[in-house]
């Protein structure tokens, strides 16, 4: 281990070096001008859509060229480069290539970092350190690449198509969803994208039972469009059932017979394998969808038809939006992503439901001056990252109150972004905002100073024993959390999985406490944190079960060490700056998926298994004392509510991610879910470490179970 | 009064998980990135019996990419962060092997072990800083994949004194 502690000490050393002195004498690189030109070319058909063409990065996704490049990549050999694309990339398809590909997209990314091609060609075996031959200056025609619109087809990137309102819908009959029906939803319908306004989750109907969901079938399954991340749920309402696709697609089904009502391609066409749609909104006679461009519509809920759109951030900048979507007291309410430190921060901001128009915005970082401001040190506003919101918020009708959680700050470490221990508010924060002013109520931090990826963006579950009023939610930290959501005071903390980034919590005010050696990080050194960025738990959420006061949770078991980058304050665009290693959690015996329920009025466990495969959709409970949960591994699982036990499986064509819903149409029941591809830690990481674990590369897809029609 | 010190040393004492002598752990992959992964496979299992301060470890490995170089009780500054090197293992085999030791535990070593700090981990040809490593945890039965148990079953800062504090 000592050479372990030594080869991370000089290779910070190199790190440190290189970040402060930047360009350095450089030799002749170990590839030759023909091998680059034709990874040019393969790099834009396999990488590009996701690392951009010039190599820039964007989101996750990390830039192949520049300086953070050569911070990651410049103390490490050419070979160990090429061996971690080989194995890991194209994302989703990893190993797909042959070697000269790989050797020929190795050879142009050195290019693009200004490596000079020799004569001698790449065949992967090259030790040459990467800082020696590349300085990580990018040639101009690298840099601003001319546009090629015919020339990708990276993984994620959907196939081509026709865009447009390809099918016009002529629902005769549609009854208008008004604010009671969301107070109040008919078990019959899914109208919210989790089930109702305090993210339950859970149905209310019982045909399907523990007595009898082994006997279920499928009855009608749908493919969605390939490429992207699909990760979402349809909505149901009176037998339509509305279904967001990837690339910004929405369609209207009859939730009995598959049959199309009506589609409306908005676009644009995913080019990466991110940005899930993960809801739609259903109000009056209008479905909602914030597309990923960060553009939001109303659509005509007969016939596909846009009523009106708008921009919920400027276009053109990158802005993403993934988090879906609420409609809460007449307002269609919608987050923000990848706002990367440039200006406009992150919001989460209302528009008008029948007319589009812009009622307020609530920014989640807190500038210098304003209230919050300080808590992010010095860093200067421009640095000021994170805070996205990705996942929509939950509402309470009587306090008319939304509640949303945030993401972590960026730059991801402490010692990168240069904040300390400071909030770094609104980052990682609840938000309890009013829906007609936007005014903020309250918040509580839940991680100040989060230094590993941990967000606590995810579902606020909003639960009440007897007078008392609790939100619940749980992030990446794999802690539990309940709240007094009138005023944001902590009640209480459980973890649920092993986690050792915190070492205790004050339980009077919820206040964690780092262990040690974390507040002594420094950049360019690697710090162990469990759970690794993939949480604890992640976006796949939870369910409540009222009648047994049980939350059951997908919990997600890896580690990592993580590496910060030395990032200079200046204004620009804010990456993450981390490199990750992952490992298996200890205690786990190598099992990445665990589900767990918790009584919630005293928060303890009262169930959990695990298996070697992650949890990839949300929990879906019924009445019926059963749920539905799917993974990694293709499997479709109903478990018993009260106990866990498995009562029914179906082994699906490619891994089962999404959020299960449940709907009824003419007195029978019906269970649906997706399957889907691509997203970020949750995804990315047992792709990686699950080798026994093979999943097509494709098969996007929607299953309806029923169970059989009785004989006569 | 002494009754109720009596109860309520009771209730501590019951509320508190038993500290096995046994551990155990699976060996398992470092941490790694893709460019490390091909040289970091493998399997293996770890057993420990502690006897006063008398520790012994057994246990095996297969499947190394390459020849095991090293096997090694390593501790860090909790569960799952590495840390120096400890006490040296007897290796035998190459890619498939076993390893043992016996010592007298200093007490320093001996606290690092009861918190779960101590590890083993394996060194190759290929991964000389480390190809599969475990944590020695409290023996702990796994109950098998999908099958549920009573409560949050075993999770390691809550089943081993001292990781973690209610202030």
């Amino acid at each position: 281990m000592r050479a372990l502690a030594t080869l991370i000490v000089t290779a910070a050393v190199t790190a440190g070096f290189w970040a402060v002195n930047g360009a350095a004498q450089t030799s002749e690189g170990p590839f030759t001008q023909a091998q680059a030109q034709a990874g040019r070319t393969a790099y834009a058909a396999n990488c590009g859509g996701c690392h951009q063409q010039n190599l820039s990065g964007s989101g996750d996704q990390v830039p192949l060229a520049g300086t953070t490049f050569m911070a990651s990549w410049g103390r490490r050999p050419v070979k160990e480069f090429y061996d971690d694309i080989r194995a890991n990339m194209p994302y989703g398809r990893a190993g797909s290539l042959d070697a000269v590909t790989y050797q020929n997209i190795t050879a142009f990314i050195l290019s693009a970092n200004g490596a000079k091609p020799g004569t001698k060609a790449f065949d992967g075996t090259s030790t040459a350190r990467i800082s020696a031959i590349a300085t990580g200056q990018v040639p101009a025609d690298i840099a601003n690449p001319p546009q090629r619109p015919n020339a990708e087809s990276a993984a994620g990137r959907a196939p081509a198509m026709k865009l447009g309102h390809t099918l016009v819908g002529n629902i005769k009959e549609y009854r208008p969803v008004t604010e009671e029906m969301l107070v109040h939803p008919d078990p019959n319908d899914w109208l919210i994208y989790r089930g109702n306004y305090q993210a339950w989750s859970h149905s209310g109907l019982s045909q399907i039972n523990d007595g009898n969901v082994e006997q279920l079938q499928l009855k009608w399954s749908w493919a969605m469009n390939e490429g992207g991340q699909n990760s979402t749920g349809p909505t149901v309402h009176d037998g339509i059932m509305f279904l967001a696709n990837t690339s910004n697609t929405v369609q209207a089904l009859d939730a009995v017979t598959g049959e199309l009502l009506w589609e409306n391609r908005l676009g644009p066409v995913a080019t990466r394998a991110y940005s899930a749609l993960r809801s739609l909104a259903v109000f009056e006679d209008k479905v909602y969808i914030n597309a990923t461009d960060a553009r939001l519509y109303a659509l005509d809920a007969k016939t596909g038809k846009a009523v009106w759109q708008t921009d919920i951030a400027p276009p053109g900048k990158g802005f993403n939006e993934t988090g879906g979507v609420i409609v809460a007291h007449g307002k269609v309410i919608v987050g923000l992503t990848l706002c990367r430190g440039q200006m406009p921060h992150c919001y989460i901001s209302a528009y008008d439901a029948r007319t589009g128009k812009r009622a307020w915005a609530f920014t989640t970082i807190a500038d210098k001056g304003t209230p919050g401001g300080d808590t992010w040190g010095d860093v200067p506003n421009d640095m000021r990252a994170g805070g996205e919101t990705w996942i929509a918020g939950t509402y309470d009708p009587e306090l008319n109150i939304t509640y949303w959680g945030t993401a972590q700050a960026k730059p991801w470490m402490q010692s990168s972004r240069r904040s300390g221990t400071a909030a770094t508010l609104y980052a990682n924060s609840t938000l309890a905002l009013d829906v007609d002013t936007g005014k903020l109520k309250w918040y509580f931090s839940h991680a100040p100073g989060e230094t590993f990826d941990l967000d606590e963006v995810f579902e606020r579950v909003l639960i009440d024993h007897g007078a008392q009023k609790t939100l619940m939610t749980i992030g990446k930290a794999g802690i539990l959390w309940k709240l007094d959501r009138t005023n944001g005071k902590f009640l209480d903390a459980r973890q649920t999985v092993f986690q050792n980034v915190y070492d205790g919590i004050n339980k009077k005010t919820g206040e964690l406490s780092f262990r040690p050696d974390v507040l002594k990080q420094k950049t360019n050194t690697w710090i162990s944190a469990c759970p690794s960025a993939a949480g604890g738990h992640d976006w796949p959420p939870t369910s409540y079960d009222q009648k047994h006061d049980l939350m059951l949770i997908p919990l997600d078991q890896s580690c990592n060490l993580m590496l910060g980058h030395d990032v200079a304050q200046h204004t620009g665009v804010v990456n993450p700056e981390g490199e990750e290693r992952v490992f298996f959690m200890p205690g786990t015996d190598g099992n990445m998926g665990r589900l767990a329920a918790y009584r919630t009025a005293d928060m303890k466990p009262v169930w959990s298994f695990q298996q070697r495969s992650p949890f990839l959709t949300g929990v879906l409970s019924t009445d019926g004392n059963v749920a539905f949960v799917g993974d990694y591994d293709r499997v479709f699982r109903a478990v018993q509510t009260t106990t866990g036990k498995t009562l029914w499986t179906v082994r699906l064509p490619t891994t089962v991610q999404g959020n299960p819903v449940s709907f009824s149409v003419k007195g029978k029941q019906y269970i649906a879910i997706t399957t889907g591809l691509g997203g970020g830690s949750p995804f990315s990481k047992p792709s990686g470490m699950l080798g026994e674990v093979h999943n097509p590369d494709h098969g996007h897809a929607l299953y309806v179970f029923a169970l059989p029609e009785k004989l006569n | 009064m002494m009754r109720r010190f009596v109860l309520t040393a009771l209730t501590v004492l019951s509320a508190t998980p038993v500290l096995a002598d046994d551990y155990a752990t699976r060996l398992t992959a470092v941490a790694y990135d893709g460019a490390m992964r091909a040289n970091v496979q493998g399997d293996g299992h770890v057993s420990a019996t502690l006897d006063g301060r008398k520790l012994t470890v057994k246990g095996d490995f297969s499947a190394l990419p390459s020849a095991a170089t090293g096997a090694r009780l390593y501790s860090g500054a909790g569960i799952g962060v590495p840390g120096p090197a400890l006490l040296d293992l007897e290796l035998t085999g190459q890619t498939d092997g076993a390893f043992q030791g016996s010592f007298t535990l200093t007490a320093t070593q001996l606290a690092a072990l009861k918190r779960g700090h101590v590890y083993v981990q394996i060194n190759s040809q290929k991964a000389p800083e480390g190809n599969l490593w475990g944590w020695l945890l409290p023996a702990h039965p796994f109950a098998g994949p999908n099958v549920p148990v009573e409560g949050h079953g075993f999770i390691p800062q809550l089943d081993v004194p001292g990781n973690w504090t209610e202030k």
